[in-house]
């Protein structure tokens, strides 16, 4: 079996000494963390190893030694480091020496026990220390059974990663310490730290407990009785801005707990949720410090009135057409008349509900702008909840045609009324219980009545249904509106930004895996590689750190909307019908 | 080839199975085969009169529509007022009301267990209902051309015509779908009329003529045979003299019909008896004459 030494680059100009390491006996493979120089005291080396691993829990013993021999080679040196390997006494023995002018790097290992002078092929893996620690490997996603071989070959890779990263607290010292023995690894130069995250953290704990305690206040405000009564929690359920509140106030006790985070995944998660935020109030400032200026409140609210009115216009418009003949289609007139009429009055009321409103527009504006600070989303959820409201009259419009004017259900009992009644012209009739359609013999006033009601309903058919239609188009306009607003919302929610930026500017960060390239191959000598990581794909990185969002998507495929919608069934926005169906 | 072996081998008789190996090729046929061979024993002998008597129903129900429609043609022309025919209507009702019941002896209502509230309460249903919608038939239609109304008219009425329940037992009777297909003509055709009374009043006589009258007449016949000829005579008669008012070439092409279905076709079909032609035999599919009622139970 071919021995892998997996050794840090940045040692590589270190000093001789003994190399420090994990030995993963399965894989047959040695990870080298550190280099120890020379002088030490074997037993205070050995104290400091058995310290290290009580805080990692990881194996940590001396592997091998090391020569890093400027001069010429010096017999005494080498049989030296041999006789070392009788003290610290670890199988195999790895020896590894570099010469000054060759860039080949001799190898060896020596096994004392079994005394087979067989030479066991080796692989020198070069690694970058510093980013194999600190990148998250991530399991690759898909775990068909074709890729069980790379799934074993992951989880080899991870027991190196995790060995690296776990050990952090060999990394922390430096060459200034006046410890008893010298280490060579990625931060032997110095510690990095930065001073403006120090401060941060050190800021960050108040801050959140000061959050903490503003959150807790807000959720018994929340929670308290008066607000439990019947119609409000209704109201609230359908008002989007409600909804997205409380998603942000989650988010908010999300990142101001003081439990650490847990793994990785939870660690990204509240860094996201905490960039999303971010991301988000600065969006919503900008808008606001936007709309602010220069009196564009004044404006919109000045341009608002026009535009409904117009809007109101060409509903008549629209409706004074379905009066007349619409397309050459034969409508009964009378009945005609009466829907026109009807929706003409309506129509009515509601431009005289937005005359009334006129002059507060512009202070209600002016206060739901203030809300803009609260975050974009919020902002935009306040649009739709508002177009939804100017809009009240065409969801008025569309339930009457689809289900409250003539019978209850205009058009979807229509349907299913005239579908019944068929059955019942033709003397048969629809069998629940074997699901089916039988025969059956009617009485005779049974007869009488269907058959009138079907002849009724059948020529007042057109009419009802082409009213449904144009409705439910202006409807289905002001749900897309709608959808796409609260498509927008779902990206800003669940969009892994800190995850992205991580990925764009320190790729290192994320692994998908690692790939290896061939630095020298000469015979006789080991090969050498040189690790590199493999940064995971975006796709990957917004699909495994997706935040989840309040909002489901329709469940529900085209051809199930097209039936709903010629049954006369009412759709709703899709957050809607995503509540209903759980 | 075929004779010479037969010949050769006149040991073995032939056998109609096909279990057992014969020295005879696949297609033989043997002398004995059409000795199984039976004609025409399904056919009915039939009596002329009789055949005329049952022709009566068919001659019956073209007279009610021949009736509606002129009924129709009068009301629409203003020659008939709607209180006369609502009036006549309710008369003539009450009468066969008395008829039905009293012909059998009530006989048939204690059979049918119906009371006499039901047959109030399905009259007050069909008066209110149709009184109640009347408007809505009068406007019903009045998008909807005349011509296509006529067509749709004359359809229905046929269709009733075709599928109505004259006592043959065949798939294609449904007295459901032709009195419904009579009700659709009738309100299509009431909806022409100039104001809503009419339309009721035509609606209400169209379910007399097509609902209540085949059932009394059923009735008739069935008890009064030689009544119901007289009934029928005199039915066909107030037909012929109701449509000779509007068209007298209608009248007589009506007439002509009525002949020909219940005196030119009753000969026809006795005629062709003549030639009735029905061989039976052991090709035959098999028939389960056995009364399989009790495995069915």
């Amino acid at each position: 079996m071919v021995l892998k030494v997996f050794f840090p680059s940045c040692c590589s100009s270190a000093e001789s000494g003994i190399l420090i390491g994990r030995w993963i006996s399965e894989q047959n493979s040695a990870v080298i963390l550190a280099v120890v120089h020379f002088p030490f005291i074997p037993a205070q080396v050995k104290q400091y190893l058995s310290e290290v691993q009580q805080v990692t829990k990881i194996k940590v013993s001396v592997l091998g030694s090391w020569s890093n021999s400027k001069q010429e080679k010096e017999e005494s040196l080498s049989e030296f480091l041999e006789d070392l390997g009788t003290i610290f006494s670890h199988e195999p023995w790895i020896q590894i020496s570099k010469e000054r002018d060759s860039k080949f790097w001799s190898c060896s290992t020596l096994q004392k026990q079994s005394n087979s002078p067989k030479e066991e092929e080796i692989i020198l893996v070069y690694y970058d220390q510093r980013k194999v620690m600190l990148s998250h490997l991530h399991p690759p996603l898909d775990t068909t059974p074709s890729t069980d071989h790379k799934a074993n070959d992951a989880s080899k890779l991870a027991a190196m990663f995790d060995t690296v990263a776990n050990s952090k607290i060999l990394f922390m010292t430096d060459r200034y310490d006046d410890g008893p023995i010298k280490l060579t690894h990625w931060q032997s130069d110095g510690v990095e730290a930065s001073i403006i995250v120090e401060l941060m953290k050190q800021a960050s704990v108040p801050a959140c407990m000061l959050l903490t305690f503003l959150l807790s206040l807000t959720s018994a405000i929340c929670k308290r009785r008066m607000l439990k009564f019947w119609p409000l929690p209704f109201l609230w359920s359908k008002l989007s801005t409600c909804e997205q509140l409380g998603h942000r106030l989650q988010h908010l006790q999300v990142i101001s707990s003081n439990k650490k985070a847990q793994n990785q995944i939870q660690l990204m998660r509240k860094a996201n949720i905490f960039v999303s935020l971010l991301i988000d109030v600065a969006l919503g400032i900008l808008l606001m410090s936007w709309l602010y200026r220069k009196n564009r409140i004044g404006h919109l609210a000045d341009t608002l009135i026009p535009v409904a009115d117009h809007v109101a216009k060409e509903l008549q418009d629209l409706l004074q057409w379905l009066m007349g003949a619409p397309a050459g289609l034969k409508m009964n007139r009378a009945l005609d008349q009466v829907l026109g009429r009807f929706f003409l009055y309506h129509i009515h009321l509601w431009i005289s509900y937005i005359h009334l409103m006129s002059p507060f527009i512009e202070m209600i504006l002016w206060y739901v702008g203030l809300s803009a600070c609260l975050g974009l989303t919020v902002a935009l959820c306040i649009l739709s909840d508002i177009i939804a409201l100017l809009t009240f009259h065409i969801y008025c419009f569309y339930v009457y045609g689809a289900s409250v004017l003539s019978l209850l259900r205009l058009y979807c009992l229509k349907i299913y009324g005239l579908s019944s009644l068929w059955r019942l012209f033709r003397g048969k009739k629809w069998n629940v219980l074997r699901q089916r359609v039988d025969s059956c013999s009617y009485d005779l006033d049974q007869l009488f009545i269907g058959t009138l009601l079907f002849t009724i309903l059948l020529f007042l058919l057109p009419t009802t249904a082409l009213y449904y239609l144009v409705f439910t188009l202006l409807r289905l306009l002001v749900v897309v509106v709608q959808g796409l607003i609260h498509l927008l919302v779902d990206l800003i929610d669940s969009l892994p930004l800190y995850s992205i930026i991580l990925r764009l500017c320190r790729s290192y960060r994320l692994a998908a895996g690692v790939k290896f390239r061939v630095l020298e191959q000469k015979h006789g000598k080991p090969l050498r590689l040189l690790m590199q990581i493999n940064p995971l794909s975006y796709g990957s990185v917004v699909q495994t750190y997706r935040l989840p969002t309040y909002s489901c998507y329709p469940k529900d495929s085209w051809t199930s909307l097209c039936k709903k919608l010629f049954f006369g069934e009412l759709i709703y926005p899709w957050k809607h019908k995503g509540e209903k169906q759980d | 080839m075929v004779c010479a072996q037969v010949e050769t081998s006149p040991r073995r008789r032939w056998q109609k199975v096909l279990y057992e190996r014969q020295p005879f090729p696949d297609n033989y046929v043997d002398q004995r085969f059409l000795e199984e061979l039976r004609k025409n024993i399904h056919a009915r002998q039939y009596q002329y009169w009789a055949v005329v008597f049952e022709s009566g129903a068919v001659a019956q129900q073209l007279c009610s529509v021949c009736v509606f429609v002129v009924t129709w043609w009068y009301m629409d022309a203003g020659m008939l007022s709607p209180q006369r025919l609502f009036g006549a209507g309710l008369v003539s009702s009450l009468l066969g009301y008395i008829l039905f019941n009293v012909i059998d002896a009530g006989v048939g209502r204690q059979e049918s267990g119906r009371t006499w509230w039901a047959d109030l309460k399905s009259t007050l249903v069909f008066i209110a209902f149709t009184y109640g919608f009347s408007p809505v038939l009068k406007t019903l239609t009045e998008s909807i051309s005349t011509d296509t109304i006529y067509a749709m008219s004359a359809f229905m009425l046929l269709g009733h015509l075709i599928f109505f329940d004259y006592g043959a037992n065949a798939a294609i009777v449904s007295s459901t779908l032709s009195l419904n297909m009579a009700i659709f003509a009738s309100v299509c055709l009431a909806s022409r009329l100039p104001r809503s009374l009419h339309a009721f009043v035509m609606v209400t006589f169209a379910m007399q003529i097509f609902a209540l009258w085949p059932m009394l007449q059923k009735k008739l016949k069935a008890q009064t045979p030689r009544c119901y000829v007289a009934v029928t005579m005199l039915f066909a008669l107030a037909a012929l003299v109701g449509l000779m008012t509007i068209s007298s070439v209608g009248a007589v092409l009506f007439a002509l019909l009525l002949l020909c279905i219940s005196c030119l076709c009753p000969y026809c079909l006795i005629r062709l008896q003549l030639f009735k032609d029905n061989i039976h035999g052991p090709w035959d599919e098999a028939e389960i004459k056995e009364d399989l009622s009790r495995f069915l139970m």
